[in-house]
């Protein structure tokens, strides 16, 4: 039951999904464009698991939609690539990408309610995937469906196939949805705050289940949350993002043990831990993402960092390997909080 | 300042705990009604069935329970916003249930709320000021002009907001600002007790930490009694003296903080305690996870017996499903007193004598504790009206 | 450290805080200096630049000045037969010509055009009085309905239930037949009686859901009463959609005002002009000249639709979910 078994071997160039320099802005005539991403890379392999983290604004979840060409028609403008497998997924037209989509990739989000049809089965749902991207017959695919089901630890699926979205509790709905998006065996499964809406305990059960089709079917992850337990517990690469960049990038223990953005030791900082002392006030970072600054010309998260000096406000700074040379340790920041110089929380 | 003075502080001259808030057996049953024409009651929502706690005088009492398990409707019949259907409420000696009109609402100045979302619970028509001038002219507290605006510069210091913020609309705030407003509106009517439903789990992590420690400075300041009701217990540890643990409408587990954390004793508090993520892979790669088999029954038609032998690893044939457990004293060498559990085999369990086993998850229906939409527009909530933590996506 | 102290050294350092603010943000995030702009006022900055609005406005305000200024732009007198030497039983509606650019109104000879500018000021009286007259009562109902439910609400939603399941134009009809002798007042009681349920309905409605809302909790719980928080709280936050409502209904009560004059409910005496009552003259030269249906039917429905086009685009501005 614990997670220590999943330590999975990623080398160097094995990577499924690959994003450089993904931009998207928003924006029509008459309104300033905003924007939402701003020069997004990463790259996640079979079998791995990456994190994007950040709070409500920081366009993780934009980041996702533009990958799965899922964002409005309209009033958006996406610059980059997202290579999958090959082929830039960001030039693919609607009908390539859908088909795409379902088939190679799959998508959870947080309200698995909307997500789904009310007025259709999730057996039906489930089995329609399967008919479409795998050709398989309805008989056929309903009885895989029940598999699926039961692979997700839905209980008497047989029974639970005929029923309805609305006569399943939230957890159930969110493990049909995961069966849904693993009904094609798809390569890449992407998971928006896929745990947010949920209880604790339920949140456990179901990234468990992620954990497991992980490992057992080498899938490749993006998990997308605002909960650093969460990706403690699930993620080999975490990512954390602020204000559309990714402001920080390490391996999970590198991250946890030595978080040297500000932002990223503020966010561990401030939130109380279940097994810390309770000794003393919790290090909040002041102000909210109303009080930032523009990445032109300067680090957006300036106006609420302890180490911000002047060049923080005039020279945006770049995503660069770690001063102290830890490998595969970015970061985005003029006055980093290295080890040993821990000055910022007295 | 050491977490013993602080309690010893809380104590009367003769040693006894002073007890702000007494709540003893309260229930709230909602009724579910069906019907075309005439409205038949078949059935009820058991939200709240069987509640008694105490809060004394300055300290934090944290109550945890996932969605549905009764917590903020409980908070609301501690303020009479909800009508209990049974049971007392005592504050500071006097009997709150058996108030009435003036009265209540004369009494209501003593006791406020803080609410999850603090968006709505600021009505977006009024300026910071009416908002927070409401409530004392409900109390007559406005009579001096002055001393009304002295008080209203006050309650923006205490909360950390600039003076300019009285001419605002709640709309034009961030979130961790609009929470403020929240506090500095319960804190108008100078109350002694603050129910903060929620506080925190609406707001962006790193705004959070603000609004706990805000709650923690004005507790000092102002003196106050809080009883703080969350589902995230990491939270709860931090800001509580004591914890109590609900599960379908009542306590299965009640002590202090450190207590309670240092060694959880009801099956339910071990399983939600060892859900909880932590952020730091160290801990989560060594965990035990005590994964729980199904969803939570449905209130409305409770398990018989112990409320959590459906999902339980330890469930006993013995009695678990025919005998409900009370909150009792355990028998075990370290845990005091103050640390009670509604669990017939806590000492077993905690000794190793019993041993966990497989569950076979029930299935719930989720629609049999949902109210008609129609007994919710009558402003009679659900079983727990507010959704649980949903931080907004991007 | 004594709370007095505490709290000194809090405002002290807050001060300090606002001296230097454009540098440093302080805990709680920056608080912009300038003054609050409240939802109507945001809602009316969104209005300014919808050209929808702004064409039903255009409309509506043209609509109003010809009504209020109708005498002084009104050709020619409205009683007075000018063409009436040129009736004849071949042609009994005299046609276009100098002076009377849509001719005469009929076999009484009068002028058409002016005519029209008159009837005006009748539409308007009746669309507003109409609507003025179901909105209070609506309010009136809605907000007792809403505001003590249980017994109350029951009572007033079965007698709005009852209203609502009567077809309106012949609820309006028996209400202008019981007045016995039909006027422009019949015509406003009748249409506003029809009126009356739908805006109660709409009040209730939002007012039951503003009941169980955070913020009137959050009132109760202070010990607000409930007068306070029933017209300070509940009303205002409602109103919003009974509103917008209320500028479509302007569009239906011209509409429904003159079906009722077509059928011979509204004013009987056509001395001052009105368009519904025009538009029902005009049946019995439907056959002759049917353009005296047509330009009262042809500014109706102008009219009415700049109202709809301003009340659209008020539920849109007004609708929190478009607001950013």
């Amino acid at each position: 039951m614990s997670a220590a078994a999943y330590e999975p071997e990623v080398r160097a160039g094995d990577s499924l999904l690959s994003v450089r320099d993904l931009v998207v802005e928003f924006g029509g005539k008459g309104r300033p464009t905003f924007r939402a991403v701003d020069g997004v890379s990463f790259d996640v392999g079979p079998g791995q698991t990456i994190g994007l983290v950040g709070e409500s604004g920081c366009g993780k979840s934009v980041t996702s939609l533009a990958i799965m060409g899922l964002l409005p028609a309209r009033g958006n403008k996406v610059a980059g690539s997202a290579t999958f497998d090959g082929t830039d997924l960001l030039t693919l037209d609607q009908r390539e990408m859908s088909d795409r989509r379902g088939r190679d990739i799959a998508m959870i989000f947080q309200d698995p309610l909307s997500s789904l049809n009310p007025v259709v089965p999730i057996g039906v749902q489930v089995a329609e995937v399967m008919q479409r991207h795998q050709g398989l017959k309805k008989a056929q695919a309903m009885q895989e469906s029940r598999l699926l089901l039961d692979r997700v630890g839905i209980p008497d699926p047989a029974r639970r196939l005929k029923e309805y979205p609305h006569q399943l509790s939230g957890g159930m709905r969110q493990r049909a949805l995961i069966a849904m998006a693993l009904a094609c065996k798809p390569r890449l499964l992407i998971a928006d705050e896929p745990t947010t809406a949920l209880d604790v305990t339920i949140q456990a059960q179901i990234l468990e289940v992620l954990r497991e089709l992980v490992v057992d079917s080498g899938t490749a992850l993006i998990m997308i949350t605002h909960d650093l337990g969460v990706v403690a517990g699930l993620c080999d690469e975490v990512n954390v993002m602020y204000a559309g960049r990714i402001v920080e990038s390490a391996s999970r223990h590198e991250i946890f043990a030595r978080p040297e953005h500000p932002y990223t030791h503020g966010l561990l900082g401030s939130i109380p831990r279940l097994d810390g002392t309770r000794a003393g006030a919790l290090h909040a970072i002041p102000g909210s993402v109303a009080d930032n600054i523009p990445w032109t010309g300067g680090c957006a998260f300036a106006p609420r960092c302890t180490n911000a000096t002047a060049i923080c406000r005039e020279q945006s700074p770049a995503l660069e390997a770690d001063p102290t040379g830890i490998p595969d340790h970015l970061l985005r920041c003029h006055h980093p909080i290295l080890p040993g110089t821990d000055s910022t929380h007295e | 300042m050491s977490e013993q003075t602080s309690i010893l502080d809380k104590k009367r001259p003769d040693g006894s705990a002073d007890i702000l808030l007494d709540a003893q057996d309260v229930k709230v049953h909602f009724p579910i009604k069906r019907g075309v024409i005439f409205d038949r009651t078949v059935g009820y929502v058991y939200a709240v069935d069987g509640m008694t706690l105490q809060i004394n005088r300055g300290e934090t009492y944290g109550l945890v329970g996932e969605s549905g398990c009764g917590k903020s409707t409980f908070g609301r019949a501690l303020l009479r916003l909800e009508e209990p259907t049974a049971g007392t409420v005592a504050f500071d000696g006097t009997d709150l249930s058996s108030l009435k009109g003036e009265t209540l609402r004369k009494q209501r100045r003593n006791m406020q709320m803080v609410f999850q979302d603090p968006l709505s619970s600021l009505d977006p028509r009024q300026t910071v000021e009416a908002l927070l001038l409401e409530g004392m002219r409900a109390h007559g507290l406005t009579k001096d002009k002055t001393a009304a605006h002295a008080r209203l510069r006050e309650l923006l210091s205490a909360v950390g907001l600039p003076e300019a913020a009285l001419k605002k609309y709640p709309h034009e705030f961030s979130g961790g600002q609009r929470q403020r407003i929240g506090i500095a509106r319960a804190l108008s009517v100078d109350p002694q007790l603050i129910v903060a439903d929620e506080p925190v789990s609406a707001l962006d992590v790193s705004v959070q930490a603000q609004v706990i420690n805000l709650l923690e400075d004005v507790q000092e300041q102002f003196g106050l009694t809080y009883l703080v009701i969350a589902h995230d217990l990491a939270v709860v540890r931090h800001i509580s003296d004591r914890v109590g643990v609900m599960y379908l409408g009542a306590l299965v587990e009640e002590a202090d903080a450190d207590d309670l954390y240092a060694m959880p004793l009801h099956p339910y508090t071990r399983a939600l305690m060892s859900a909880v993520p932590i952020p730091d892979p160290q801990v989560e790669d060594r965990r035990e996870r005590i994964i729980l088999a199904g969803d939570l029954p449905s209130p409305a038609a409770p398990p018989n017996g112990c409320r959590f032998h459906t999902r339980c690893p330890w469930r006993q044939e013995t009695k678990c499903d025919t005998e409900r457990p009370q909150l009792r004293e355990v028998r075990i060498e370290g845990v005091p007193a103050t640390h009670r559990v509604a669990c017939h085999f806590a000492e077993e369990i905690q000794s190793g004598a019993l041993q966990p086993h497989s569950v076979t998850p029930t299935i719930v229906d989720p629609d049999a504790d949902r109210p008609r939409p129609d007994i919710v527009e009558d402003g009679a909530p659900g079983a727990d009206p507010f959704p649980d933590a949903r931080p907004p996506g991007v | 450290m004594n709370p007095m102290q505490r709290k000194k050294d809090r405002i002290d350092k807050l001060a300090e805080q606002a001296a230097g603010a454009s540098a440093d943000v302080p805990d709680a995030g920056k608080v912009a200096d300038t003054g609050g702009v409240s939802l109507i006022a945001s809602a009316w900055r969104r209005l300014r630049r919808n050209p929808v609005f702004l064409v039903g406005l255009a409309v509506t305000v043209l609509f109003v000045l010809i009504a209020i200024f109708a005498p002084l732009l009104a050709p020619h007198n409205g009683q007075t037969g000018y063409l009436l030497n040129q009736v004849t039983p071949n042609d009994p509606v005299p046609g276009g010509q100098d002076g009377f650019p849509l001719g005469a109104d009929g076999q009484t000879g009068r002028d058409l055009l002016s005519r029209l500018i008159l009837g005006s000021r009748q539409t308007l009286i009746v669309g507003v009085c109409a609507t003025l007259a179901g909105l209070a009562g609506g309010v009136v109902l809605g907000t007792l309905a809403g505001a003590f439910g249980g017994w109350v609400d029951t009572v007033v939603m079965r007698l709005v239930d009852v209203m609502l399941s009567l077809p309106s134009l012949l609820l309006a009809i028996s209400v202008a037949t019981l007045f016995g002798r039909p006027s422009q007042w019949t015509l406003i009681v009748a249409i506003s009686v029809v009126q009356v349920p739908i805006f109660a309905r709409l009040l209730r409605g939002s007012m039951l859901a503003q009941r169980a809302s955070d913020h009137v909790l959050a009132a109760r719980a202070l010990g607000v009463k409930r007068g306070p928080i029933t017209f300070r709280h509940m009303l205002p936050n409602s109103l919003g959609p009974v509103l917008v409502q209320a500028t479509l209904v302007l569009a239906t009560s011209i509409i429904d005002a003159a079906a009722l004059s077509f059928l011979g409910l509204g004013n009987p005496d056509d001395s001052s002009p009105e368009w519904g009552q025009m538009l029902g003259k005009a049946q019995d030269y439907f056959d002759v000249a049917p353009r005296l249906a047509f330009w009262p039917a042809a500014c109706i429905v102008v009219v009415a639709f700049g109202f709809t086009l301003m009340g659209e685009s008020l539920r849109e501005a007004l609708d929190p979910k478009t607001r950013r």
